[in-house]
């Protein structure tokens, strides 16, 4: 394994909105072998327009905290998945939470 | 992503809490999200170390071209105690995740603490069942037929037969069937249907229905207001040595979805009993000692 050179970056700065956004868009686009090639916006959603399943999530948010180098309560958010009808989520979901909860510490 | 080796093929699992080991056993063409969207996972792990793994072929998991029996997965479920280093384990198993954990519980009861058997129909059992009860069937059905897939009643027990129908499908079609019945996950099916999944999982694989009476650990069958398989549910109860039967209200087959609330609190309560009662059959051993 290299080194990631943007690592200490994610792990010590304030993570934007948009920022989020493209670093969502960005692991999305090769993500298991799943590579999605529409432009991924707020308004896309998980599973009605990615294709994605349930446990795509919760793998996506165990990438995710790798990425960031720090965890996110994503339980919470697959248990307020759980009691939609839809079981959806838009990216612009996700991304408001991942800001929401960025100042969790690092383990 | 957390992975293990166990019997080997590589495991996807989730792990939270601390405590005595709980199990959680996902049904076929499932996968260990229903623990998390049903919050059972978040809840238990309040007092218990609780471990979700998706099943072979299911999820991450590694997906091998055979070995899907009740057996084979109930190995499985054996080999990943052991890479945990649990002595033994309550296991909740949802569908044939309940089939799995009888028998677990049948091969080495040592290591099954009690079962929850979320809704399962067990193939040894399946003369008892009749899928006209089953309105979740008969919806699903309906909605493959409008996108071009039979099903037949007669089949419905049949995931090789489904998968059949399913893979030959042209791309409208598919594309179609898929909208219709609302599965994200078609691509994992598809891979699922290139193995002896279906074939393995209508079978007994060794767990006859006298097999399964044999089952001694504390047992609690929980079964949907509305499932299909209740008939199963007065021979677990009629049958069993320590079965409790319960309703969970307005649910069919997928109580962990369709009342999660009640469900996650009945395997809570009937945790917590098997807890306290294995606290007093502690002390009553410790005073014999005395």
């Amino acid at each position: 394994m290299g080194v990631d050179p943007g690592r200490k970056d994610r792990m010590m700065s304030e993570l934007t909105r948009d920022r989020i956004l493209d670093d969502v868009a960005g692991i999305l686009a090769d993500f298991h072998g799943r590579e999605y090639l529409g432009t991924i916006s707020l308004e896309t959603r998980f599973f009605a327009d990615l294709g994605l399943a349930s446990i795509d999530a919760v793998v996506l948010g165990e990438t995710l905290q790798n990425y960031y180098q720090r965890p996110f309560p994503f339980a919470d958010l697959m248990a307020r998945m759980g009691q939609r009808t839809d079981r959806d989520l838009t990216m612009g979901e996700l991304v408001e939470f991942l800001h929401a909860h960025q100042d969790i510490p690092a383990n | 992503m957390p992975f293990v080796h166990a019997n080997g093929l590589k495991f996807h699992y989730q792990q939270a809490g601390a405590g005595p080991d709980v199990m959680l056993v996902h049904g076929l063409t499932g996968d260990l999200s229903i623990w998390l969207l049903c919050q059972a996972m978040q809840t238990l792990s309040a007092s218990w170390r609780v471990t979700a793994f998706d099943l072979r072929g299911h999820g991450y998991s590694e997906v091998p071209p055979r070995g899907y029996t009740s057996a084979d997965l109930a190995g499985d479920l054996l080999g990943l105690l052991d890479v945990f280093g649990a002595e033994n384990a309550h296991v909740i198993g949802h569908s044939f995740g309940g089939v799995v954990a009888v028998h677990a519980a049948v091969l080495a009861p040592e290591r099954i603490s009690s079962v929850v058997l979320s809704d399962p129909y067990f193939p040894a059992l399946r003369h008892l069942e009749n899928a006209s009860r089953w309105g979740h069937w008969e919806a699903f059905r309906q909605e493959a037929l409008e996108a071009g897939v039979e099903l037949s009643d007669e089949h419905w027990y049949d995931l090789s037969h489904f998968f059949d129908q399913v893979q030959h499908l042209d791309g409208e079609r598919m594309l179609k069937f898929r909208q219709a019945v609302g599965l994200p996950g078609l691509n994992r099916l598809m891979r699922l249907s290139t193995t002896t999944c279906g074939v393995d999982t209508r079978v007994e694989g060794g767990l006859s229905s006298e097999l399964i009476a044999t089952m001694k650990r504390p047992a609690l069958a929980l079964y949907g207001e509305f499932s299909p398989f209740l008939a199963t549910s007065e021979f677990l109860e009629e049958n069993l040595e320590n079965c409790e039967v319960a309703i969970v209200p307005g649910a069919k087959h997928r109580a962990p979805e369709e009342n999660s609330e009640s469900f996650v609190r009945l395997i809570e309560g009937f945790l917590a009993r098997q807890s306290a009662q294995g606290t007093e059959s502690l002390i009553s051993h410790q005073n014999t000692l005395c």
